[in-house]
């Protein structure tokens, strides 16, 4: 039975697993589960994950959620992936756990926080707290700042100096690329100081082509339509709010 | 040379790194870092973790931070029964599953509360109230979901029959509300008598250092209890009723 992936495209996590299982030839059944139109709460999907968020997969019987958790299982008991994904080596793989674990409180709180909560949450009429947005423009520089001073510290081109992508790698930039929904100028204000995110971003991409570019054209396909919203309705990404749900 | 674990005993995670060395008999030296000292901020403790966070520790050459990554290199690097860190990659999964789950839910959750609402104030630090009240309703989000789901088949964490190291993590970031005061304490954990059944497993599958590393949170309960009674009341948790 086929490897289930539950994704949406417009999902960094979702991204990541896609890349991951295309660049490895690991043969999957992609199934869309689109939080925008609130799939992930349908019964159907609440059995898959009763969190009722995407990624998750299906393997046989074995069901699995959260994209870190995904990316080690798949990299471990998948045949064939390259070692520098996911490397036998216990202290290599303690570095990725650590900037994996990182992540969570830093990348992603920043880059999601901003992006979720006062551009995709009020565009489409979800639940949004405006407070959010406001400690993630606080997280997200200083987030990057670490990945430029400390992370990609090295002489390889990927996280700690490494001459290849790992699943960490993968996580991380396509958690950068949600960033693409900002508006260009402000996408250029936050990213422009960081030169080798900025590059990282290039190689990660040039190391998982096409795949990369492919599984990120749902992206760009509806960038230019939420730009464009975004403008007309005056929501500044600084405001973080329309008249749609707020948590109070 | 022995691995240092730099630990301040008030830290969910650092109490997780400590007592799982000290079940699997680990040999270890232990070095107080105190967050509320400023001691994180040190040019010396700058060099073992640039993230200024505990716990962290080093291990000949290697210098690692994040508890989960800890636990499971301490895991793989010594010799440690199987059940803490099954090599079965399905196990393992769902073992980084809670981990991660963890740090979005339940970490954010009891984690904010009690800074925000307790050791902040009473230290002396700013706290946020909005934070406070995003915090609590994450935590009965994330308690509801450890007594429905994750414990949902009893035993341990993810129905396993024996504890794992996202049990030692999980337990000691929900011991953490033991700072709160009696009332809210009661208030918060009184539905889910299936997380309290599972605290009390842990300590007893990890005795006596469960209790033994927690002492030092015992202590200060009693005296935030005592100083909360007096404080000013505004960065009390509220009740939702």
């Amino acid at each position: 039975m086929t490897l289930k992936v539950y994704a949406d495209r417009l999902s960094q996590p979702s991204r990541a697993v896609l890349i991951f299982c295309k660049i490895n030839g690991i043969d999957f059944e992609e199934i869309t589960v689109e939080f925008l139109k609130h799939q992930q709460f349908t019964p159907e999907y609440k059995e898959i994950n009763p969190m009722s968020q995407v990624p998750a997969i299906v393997d046989g019987t074995f069901k699995l959620f959260e994209s870190h958790a995904i990316l080690i299982y798949l990299a471990s008991a998948y045949p064939g992936v390259p070692d520098h994904w996911y490397p036998a080596d216990v202290f290599k793989r303690a570095k990725i756990h650590s900037v994996l674990a990182w992540h969570h409180s830093y990348l992603r709180r920043g880059a999601t926080g901003i992006v979720y909560h006062s551009i995709m949450a009020p565009l489409h009429g979800l639940t949004f707290d405006p407070q959010v947005p406001e400690q993630a423009r606080k997280i997200l520089p200083k987030s990057l700042s670490i990945l430029e001073d400390y992370w990609l510290e090295g002489t390889g081109p990927f996280l700690f100096g490494n001459s290849e992508p790992s699943i960490a790698d993968l996580s991380l930039v396509c958690e950068i690329m949600q960033l693409e929904f900002l508006s260009e100028k402000e996408y250029r204000e936050i990213l422009s100081p960081y030169k080798k995110v900025l590059k990282w971003i290039e190689d990660t991409k040039n190391a998982t082509g096409p795949y990369f570019d492919e599984v990120h054209m749902a992206l760009f396909n509806v960038q230019n339509e939420i730009r464009e919203r975004m403008v007309k309705q005056s929501i500044s990404s600084h405001k973080g709010g329309s008249e749609s749900e707020c948590i109070k | 040379m022995a691995l240092k674990v730099y630990a301040d005993r008030m830290s969910q995670p650092s109490r997780a790194v400590l007592i799982f060395c000290k079940i699997n008999g680990i040999d270890f030296e232990e070095i107080q870092v105190d967050v509320f000292k400023g001691q994180q901020f040190s040019p010396e403790y700058k060099a073992i973790n640039p993230m200024h966070q505990v716990p962290a520790i080093v291990d000949g050459q290697l210098k690692l931070f994040e508890s989960h990554a800890i636990l499971i290199y301490l895991s793989c690097a010594f010799p440690v029964a199987s059940h803490w860190y099954p090599s079965d990659p399905s196990k393992r999964a769902k073992i980084h599953s809670v981990l991660d789950w963890h740090h979005s839910y339940l970490r954010r959750g009891a984690g904010g509360l009690t800074f925000n609402s307790i050791m902040a104030p009473l230290n002396g630090f700013r706290s946020y109230p909005q934070v406070i009240i995003q915090a609590e309703e994450i935590l009965l989000r994330s308690l509801s979901k450890l007594e429905n789901f994750w414990l949902k088949d009893g035993g341990f964490l993810v129905g396993s029959s024996q504890p794992s190291i996202a049990d030692i993590s999980l337990a000691c970031e929900v011991m953490q509300l033991e700072l709160l005061s009696e009332k809210d304490y009661h208030r918060i954990m009184g539905p889910y008598k299936k997380v309290k059944k599972w605290i009390d497993d842990i300590r007893s599958a990890t005795a006596p250092h469960f209790d033994e590393v927690h002492e030092r949170l015992y202590k200060s309960q009693k005296v935030y209890r005592e100083r909360m009674v007096t404080h000013s009341g505004k960065n009390k948790v509220r009740s939702k009723m």
